[in-house]
C-alpha cells in the first residue's frame, strides 16, 4: 500500500478506512487501491461495509479515521463535488418526479451546462442504452430493466472518472442480470473507466471483476485476480466464499511425521510439509468439488456410496458420503448420467489440490 | 396512472382502472351510508332553496322535484334562489329599504385569511418538517411531541390570555392578528403531517443528487418538494378546513373590517329579535360550503396520488 506517494496509475486508494455507526462498526481499517481503468469489486455478504465503503469514496460519508485519495490527491475531508466520481445505488435512486430525460439530464443541468449541449448528450446516452423510445416516461412506468439502463446512464453521462456500483443487478431478475453483467462488461472496455462493483454475487465477483476485494466485517481478507483467490485462498473464509458448488472441508489433525493428516475419512497425504505448523495441531483440509475424481483401472480409492445428485446441464453435482462425511464433486453430464443414488463408488482425492488451513485461525497454513 | 385522469373517473362514474370492483351489493351498501352521512348537508342545500316560508313547515318539503311522481305532492317545495339574494343584501328594518350585509367582504376575509394562515403555516411547516426529518436533533421526538402539545389544549382555555396579549401588542381586530394566530395553530398539524412525508421518501435518491452536483438547498427544492406534492395537497385542504370553519378566536379577535364568514353568519341569524331566519342561514352555508368543496375536489388527484410508486425498491 503506498501512502502518501500515490502513483500516478492510482485511480482509488484507501487507507486504513473506519467508520462506525453507534456501536456498530461498519469499516475497521479498510485498505484497497485500485489501478486506473480496473474493474474492481468489493465482495462480501451483506452488512460487511461494502455499501458504506462506496458511500466514503463518494463523499457522502466522512470516515472516522483513515485517508481517501483519488487520482492521487487527499478527498478524505473534501466535499463531495470534485471528486469526479458517479454511483448507482442499489434502489436505483431515480428521481420519481421527473422523466427520463430530466433524469439523464440531471448532472448536466447542475453541472451548468448550454442546454443544446446537454440534449446532445441525453440523447447519445439515451440511444447507447437503447431508452430512445421510453424517454419521456416517468421511471415508474418502466420495467426494473430500463430503470436500472436509466440509473447507468444518469451516472456515465458526465463522464466520471470513478464509476461506483453499488449491488446494481441485486434487483433485476435471473436473465436480465445476465444481460446487464455482459453490457457492463462491454461499458467498461468502451469508456476505459474505473469501475468499484460491490456484490454479495459470487457469480458477478468472477465473472465480472478484475480484481476481487474479499470483506469482512468492514476490513479485506484478501485482495487478488480471480483466478488467485479461486487458487490460493489466504484463509477458510474467502475458500468458502469463492467457488461454486463449495469447497469441501474435512477436519482432522496434522500427523506427528507432518507428512500426512488424520481425518474421518482416513489419513490425507500431504504433498509438502508445513514448517510453522506443530505436530498433532488441528487442521482443515480443503478440496474442491473439481479435484475428485472417480477411481479408474485398478487405482485404489476411497470407498464410498452415492448420495445425491444434482443435475445442473452439462455437468452433474454428486454427493457421496464416506464415513460419515459428505462429499461433493462435479462430474460432467455423460459420466454421471449412469450413477443411481446407494450406489457405492471409489474416489480419488487429488493431494496436490489440497488447502491446508489451521483450524485455530482459519488462515492457510504455510 | 394519475395524470390524464377524466371528471367522470374522479366521480366514480366511469372506472379508471384495473382493479376488479366490488359487486353491486356492497356498492349499494355503501352508496347508502354514504348517502346518510351526505343528508345533512343535502338538507341545508335544499333549505337554502326553498321558500322563506316553507322552513319549518309541518309536514316538512323534502324534495324540490316529486321524483317523476314518486315523492307525494305536499313534501315537495318549489325551489328559489331568493334567499342567496338576501344574504348579501335585505331589507333589515320593516318597511325601509334593502340594504347591503357585508357578506361580500365577510366571505373575502375568510378567503384571505384562511388562504395566508393555511399557506404561511405550509411554508414554515415544511421546512421545519425536512429539518426533523433529515438533521434530527438530540431528543427529537421530544420537540416533535412539545409542537403537539400546542394542540392539545381546548382553545376556549388558552383564548382569554391570547385576547390579552393581542390588545397589548394592538393585533386586535387585524388581519395580522387572526392571520398569525391561525399560521401558529397550523404549524403543529402541519409539521406532524409533512415530517410524515418526508420520512417516507428514499434518501438515496437525495443522495444521487448529492453526487450529481446539487447542493442542500436544490436538492430540497428540486428533489423532496416534487415528491411530496401529494402531501402538501393534503396538509394544505385539511388546513383549509380547520381554519375556514374556526369560530371561536374569529370571535374574539376580528373587528367589523376584519369579520370571517362563521362570526358573521351566527350575528346575521341571532341580530332584529325576528327569531332565527333559517333559510337565510342554510343559504350561507351553502355558500360557505362552496369553496371548500371546491379547493378539495381539484387537489383530490394530488390527494389520491403517491408520486413515489413504483420507482423505488425497498
Amino acid at each position: 500500500m503506498m501512502i502518501g506517494t500515490a502513483m500516478e496509475s492510482n485511480a482509488l486508494s484507501l487507507t486504513k478506512v473506519s467508520k462506525s455507526y453507534g456501536s456498530v462498526r461498519a469499516l475497521a481499517n479498510l485498505s484497497f487501491t485500485v489501478a486506473e481503468g480496473r474493474f474492481f469489486v468489493l465482495f462480501g455478504p451483506s452488512s460487511v461495509g461494502k455499501t458504506t465503503a462506496l458511500r466514503t469514496i463518494a463523499g457522502l460519508v466522512a470516515p472516522d479515521h483513515g485517508r481517501v485519495e483519488i487520482f492521487g490527491k487527499d478527498f478524505t475531508h473534501e466535499p463531495i463535488a470534485g471528486r469526479d466520481v458517479s454511483m448507482v445505488f442499489q434502489s436505483f435512486a431515480l428521481y420519481p418526479h421527473l422523466s427520463v430525460y430530466a433524469n439523464l439530464a440531471y448532472p448536466l443541468v447542475e453541472a451548468g451546462l448550454a442546454r443544446e449541449e446537454i440534449d446532445r448528450r441525453v440523447k447519445e446516452t439515451a440511444a447507447m442504452l437503447r431508452l430512445d423510445k421510453k424517454i419521456d416516461r416517468k421511471p415508474g412506468t418502466l420495467s426494473g430493466g430500463e430503470q436500472q439502463r436509466v440509473a447507468l446512464g444518469r451516472s456515465l453521462i458526465r463522464r466520471p472518472r470513478i464509476l461506483l456500483l453499488d449491488e446494481p443487478l441485486t434487483n433485476l431478475d435471473a436473465k436480465l442480470r445476465h444481460d446487464m453483467r455482459a453490457e457492463l462488461k462491454r461499458l467498461h472496455r468502451q469508456f476505459g473507466l474505473t469501475i468499484v462493483y460491490a456484490t454479495p454475487d459470487e457469480l458477478e465477483a468472477l465473472s465480472m471483476g478484475e480484481e476481487i476485494a474479499v470483506l469482512r466485517d468492514g476490513a479485506v481478507v484478501q485482495i487478488g485476480t480471480p483466478d488467485e483467490l479461486y487458487e490460493t485462498p489466504c484463509d477458510l473464509y474467502v475458500a468458502a466464499k469463492i467457488g461454486s458448488p463449495h469447497m469441501n472441508m474435512i477436519k482432522g489433525s496434522l500427523a506427528d511425521d507432518g507428512a500426512s493428516m488424520e481425518s474421518p475419512i482416513g489419513a490425507l497425504p500431504l504433498v509438502r510439509r508445513f514448517q510453522a505448523a506443530t505436530p498433532g495441531e488441528a487442521a482443515i483440509v480443503g478440496i474442491r468439488p473439481n479435484d475428485i475424481r472417480f477411481a479408474v483401472g485398478d487405482e485404489t480409492g476411497l470407498a464410498a456410496n452415492i448420495a445425491m445428485l444434482e443435475p445442473l446441464g452439462d455437468v452433474t453435482v454428486v454427493s457421496v458420503e464416506t464415513r460419515g462425511e459428505t462429499i461433493r464433486m462435479v462430474l460432467p453430464e455423460s459420466t454421471a448420467s449412469s450413477l443411481q443414488p446407494g450406489q457405492p463408488a471409489s474416489i480419488i482425492l487429488d493431494p496436490r489440490k489440497f488447502h491446508v488451513f489451521r483450524a485455530s485461525s482459519g488462515q492457510v497454513m504455510a | 396512472m394519475a395524470y390524464g385522469i377524466s371528471i367522470w373517473e374522479r366521480l366514480g362514474i366511469r372506472k379508471s382502472s384495473g382493479v376488479s370492483e366490488a359487486g353491486w351489493g356492497h356498492t349499494a351498501f355503501v352508496a347508502l351510508i354514504s348517502f346518510i352521512y351526505f343528508l345533512p348537508v343535502l338538507f341545508i342545500i335544499f333549505t337554502a332553496i326553498k321558500p322563506q316560508g316553507l322552513a319549518l313547515s309541518v309536514p316538512p318539503t323534502l324534495s324540490p322535484t316529486s321524483l317523476l311522481g314518486l315523492i307525494p305532492e305536499q313534501f315537495v317545495f318549489t325551489p328559489t334562489l331568493e334567499n342567496f339574494g338576501s344574504v348579501f343584501s335585505r331589507v333589515m328594518t320593516a318597511g325601509s329599504q334593502p340594504e347591503a350585509t357585508g357578506f361580500d367582504r365577510f366571505f373575502l376575509n375568510s378567503i384571505v385569511i384562511a388562504t395566508a394562515s393555511v399557506v404561511l403555516a405550509l411554508i414554515f411547516g415544511t421546512l421545519a418538517a425536512y429539518g426533523f426529518s433529515r438533521y434530527p436533533l438530540k431528543g427529537n421526538d421530544t420537540y416533535l411531541f412539545i409542537i403537539l402539545t400546542t394542540r392539545m389544549l381546548p382553545a376556549i382555555v388558552v383564548v382569554i390570555p391570547v385576547i390579552l396579549m393581542f390588545r397589548t401588542v394592538g393585533l386586535s381586530g387585524s388581519y395580522l392578528g387572526i392571520i398569525l394566530l391561525y399560521t401558529a395553530f397550523n404549524l403543529a398539524f402541519t409539521i406532524w403531517m409533512m415530517k410524515s412525508f418526508f420520512d417516507e421518501l428514499s434518501t438515496d435518491v437525495e443522495d444521487a443528487a448529492r453526487i450529481d452536483g446539487s447542493s442542500e438547498v436544490k436538492v430540497f427544492f428540486k428533489i423532496c418538494l416534487p415528491q411530496v406534492v401529494a402531501g402538501l395537497a393534503a396538509t394544505f385542504v385539511f388546513g383549509l378546513i380547520l381554519t375556514w370553519n374556526e369560530f371561536l378566536f374569529a370571535l374574539l379577535l376580528t373587528g367589523p373590517d376584519t369579520r370571517t364568514v362563521p362570526v358573521a353568519m351566527n350575528q346575521a341569524v341571532s341580530s332584529g329579535g325576528r327569531g332565527t331566519d333559517w333559510t337565510l342561514l342554510a343559504a350561507i352555508e351553502t355558500l360557505f360550503l362552496i369553496p371548500v368543496f371546491l379547493v378539495t375536489f381539484f387537489l383530490q388527484e394530488h390527494l389520491l396520488r403517491g408520486v413515489t410508486f413504483g420507482t423505488v425498491k425497498k
